[in-house]
């Protein structure tokens, strides 16, 4: 897959998509992190939902993370970019433990998940996470597949959790796919039904892990659209993409990563308009 | 079989006593009551296989009558009814006749009408003759049963005198219709020119099939009941095993892989006699049964948690992921997210196994469970006829083919399945592609199976799974947490 290519199009699609939208993203990027606009996109609080301190992770010799800091707080949309191999989706994977960091701590408001002592299952239930590969249930219609995990760890029952399901699922554009399984929609679908599944546990905080590289550009349009719909609801994300045109528009900060350390980090602006770094200028130019 | 066998054996021995006894009290009594023929003997000689008491029906034996006249009387002729439905032809009808102690050269003509059987002497037994009437080569009912005696005699005078009474009686063991069966095949022409070619005789003798299906059925019985009980508890044992085998410690994981290495490494019929042999030394008394159950659950469960563990591990990581993602425990995801998609594919391997677990049942006949092959074995031994063996690979084949083609008719419905989409294309990019993706159902399954049958040679197949095993492994497909 040729990133840029890929990337390029997918920009236009946005250009052409969301023109109201992008004015008010940005609107909310110009008021910077503490203050929202009249739209009423995302603000973030002062409030911490995500602590991480000198983190580090190998993978046998090979070191990923190389000591990262970073606060993300409520509310706030944190876009993080970086190179193949920057570290930045390992970073990710990190916050809900799906890999275990070798170095460091990790905080989910007030608990620290890398002690031994936290029952990670429950942090989990409060951190939505999605894939590049949705990794639906493909044995589940997409209503059980958002209901299954409301059931077994909410312990909701099954008609609450089936109204849930529903409600979300409209939400995302897919009140008439309810029913079908997994193999039956598209790709675009597919990931709206794993970000549905993610909404209706009602986590604290979405992690997107390169939600739209799987996806044919024309879908990514509509999965964009709901992590933005996500994100002017005050939703607190980190989201790793390539999609440039999102991160300018809906990003509260933009982090620049690579060889597992944070290169550069500010507003949309201060990284796509004036990075200090050249590594960051040169990955930007690569790309645009 | 033997059992009841040897049962009617006793039986006839001790009736064979009393009749004997009779008899001897009879020649006691009768000099003193010859007014009148006495019955000495009613008898039919034994013909079942190794055994002198025992008289089967429809079976050649001797009928053997025999009569003491009286002082004052001469028998010119005899008729004995045998029992209905009995056989006999006239030329072997033979009749002697005995005066003191010699005996008379009688010539006789015989008839034989319907079941009833005429003697006419050519010359009238002189006064106080014994007289004897040998039917030989007489098929007694098929049916069996208990028969005592009725006819009549002509005396000189021109009288007949009805056969006198006598509580003697002919016991005939009834044969099956399919015993019956054999008997009328054996007379048949074309079956003598059938068995006229050695191999057809020694393989596919008509007779003996008729008379093994009913015979090995029993024991088919045993061998279907052994599996159908063993199957389904060793399939709970092999996916304990499984977790066992993937466990993220180190201990539970070496306990599963030695038991699965050690029961996958050594042949089952070893592990038959370490039980069967074992057992009874450490004073733990089991039915043969039962034994042979739980070695083949045992057994069988380390071959299913092999293939358990490849369903498991085909299932991609991001299904793990995702389940473990939204606060589900490694068991929820198990049981909820892993379990039900790992059915689909290993549906048809585990087909596979139940097929050879049903064949292994046949190892059970070395430890004394009378099962199939048990049942083939004995009568191949009793009539020195491996026909039997053939009806046994009948009664194996009548179970596995259907099976065979039903794994062959899963995989490809799930092969097909995969471009059926019952609400029609949702999207033009519909993301599952065809069969041929490495790691659709059909796919995996297909290899799952393939790897599990057969330990020969890599193939294309062979690679993929191959290849799964060492993606999973890379990605520390354990279950974690």
């Amino acid at each position: 897959m040729s990133e840029s290519n890929h990337d390029g199009v997918v920009l236009n699609g946005e250009a052409v998509d969301t023109g109201p939208a992008s004015a008010s993203g940005a609107g909310a990027v110009g008021a910077g992190a503490a203050s929202a606009d009249a739209s009423g996109a995302s603000a973030a609080s002062n409030e911490i939902v995500v602590r991480i301190e000198d983190l580090r992770k190998s993978f046998g010799d090979n070191e990923v993370l190389r000591g990262i800091d970073l606060d993300v707080h409520r509310g706030e949309v944190v876009v993080i970019l970086g190179p193949s191999g920057s570290g930045k989706s390992t970073l990710l994977r990190c916050v809900n433990l799906l890999e275990k960091p070798t170095g460091g701590r990790i905080f989910f408001e007030d608990t620290e998940i890398t002690a031994k002592k936290t029952d990670i299952n429950k942090v989990r239930a409060k951190v939505g996470m999605v894939f590049q590969n949705f990794n639906l249930f493909p044995h589940l219609t997409a209503k059980k597949n958002v209901m299954l995990a409301q059931q077994k760890v909410l312990h909701r029952n099954a008609d609450e959790a089936a109204r849930i399901a529903v409600e979300q699922l409209e939400k995302v554009g897919l009140g008439d796919r309810i029913d079908y399984k997994p193999s039956e929609l598209s790709g675009g679908q597919q990931q709206r039904v794993a970000i549905a599944r993610a909404l209706a546990m009602d986590p604290h905080v979405m992690l997107f892990d390169e939600a739209t590289s799987a996806l044919d550009p024309e879908l990514v349009r509509d999965v964009l659209s709901v992590m933005k719909g996500l994100a002017k609801g005050g939703m607190t994300m980190i989201v790793v993409t390539h999609e440039m045109g999102f991160a300018r528009d809906v990003a509260d900060r933009v982090i620049f990563m690579d060889g597992g350390f944070i290169v550069e980090q500010g507003t949309p602006e201060d990284v796509f308009d004036h990075p200090k770094s050249d590594r960051t200028k040169d990955f930007l130019g690569h790309i645009s | 079989m033997q059992n009841v066998i040897s049962f009617i054996k006793t039986h006839f021995a001790s009736i064979a006593a009393l009749l004997v006894a009779a008899m001897l009290a009879a020649s006691f009594v009768l000099p003193v009551q010859a007014q009148a023929l006495e019955v000495e003997r009613w008898t039919a000689k034994g013909n079942a296989d190794g055994d002198s008491v025992t008289v089967m029906g429809a079976t050649p034996t001797r009928v053997t009558w025999q009569g003491q006249s009286a002082e004052d009387e001469s028998v010119t002729g005899v008729s004995i009814e045998l029992p209905d439905g009995s056989t006999v032809e006239p030329e072997n009808v033979k009749a002697t006749v005995i005066a003191g102690l010699d005996r008379l050269e009688v010539a006789s003509q015989a008839t034989v009408d319907g079941a009833t059987v005429t003697v006419a002497l050519d010359e009238p037994a002189p006064v106080g003759a014994l007289i004897m009437v040998e039917c030989n080569r007489t098929l007694l009912p098929g049916e069996g049963g208990s028969f005592g005696l009725a006819g009549s005699y002509t005396t000189i005078d021109g009288q007949t005198h009805d056969m006198p009474a006598t509580d003697k009686v002919i016991d005939v063991v009834g044969k099956s219709p399919s015993e019956q069966l054999a008997n009328w095949l054996n007379q048949q022409e074309w079956v003598k020119a059938w068995n006229s070619n050695k191999f057809l005789h020694l393989f596919f003798d008509p007779a003996i099939i008729s008379t093994s299906v009913p015979a090995l059925f029993a024991g088919w019985l045993v061998s279907l009941g052994v599996v159908v009980v063993s199957f389904p508890l060793a399939i709970p044992l092999g996916l304990l095993l499984s977790f066992l085998r993937m466990a993220k410690h180190r201990l539970p994981r070496a306990i599963g892989a030695t038991y699965i290495n050690i029961v996958r490494g050594t042949p089952l019929f070893l592990q038959l006699y370490i039980a069967y042999f074992g057992l009874p030394l450490m004073g733990v008394q089991l039915d043969p049964f039962a034994m042979g159950a739980i070695v083949l659950i045992m057994n069988s469960s380390a071959y299913l948690a092999e293939i358990f563990r490849a369903g498991i591990q085909s299932i991609s990581q991001g299904q793990f992921e995702a389940a473990r993602s939204l606060g589900m425990n490694g068991m929820q995801t198990m049981f909820f997210v892993i379990i039900p998609q790992t059915v689909r594919r290993v549906i048809p391997t585990m087909t596979s196994e139940f097929i050879l677990m049903y064949k292994d049942t046949s190892l059970l006949a070395a430890v004394g469970v009378t099962e199939l092959m048990m049942y083939a074995k004995t009568i191949t031994a009793a009539t020195g006829n491996v026909t039997p063996y053939i009806v046994a690979a009948g009664f194996y084949l009548i179970v596995t083919i259907p099976l065979t083609k039903l794994i062959n008719t899963m995989e490809t419905r799930m092969a097909n399945g995969r471009r059926k989409h019952k609400k029609g294309p949702a999207d033009r990019s519909i993301t599952s592609a065809a069969s041929v993706v490495p790691d659709s159902d059909a796919a995996v399954a297909r290899s799952i199976r393939m790897s599990e049958t057969f330990a020969g040679p890599a193939s294309q197949l062979d690679a993929t799974t191959t290849q799964l095993y060492d993606d999973a492994r890379r990605n520390g497909n354990h279950i974690s947490h």
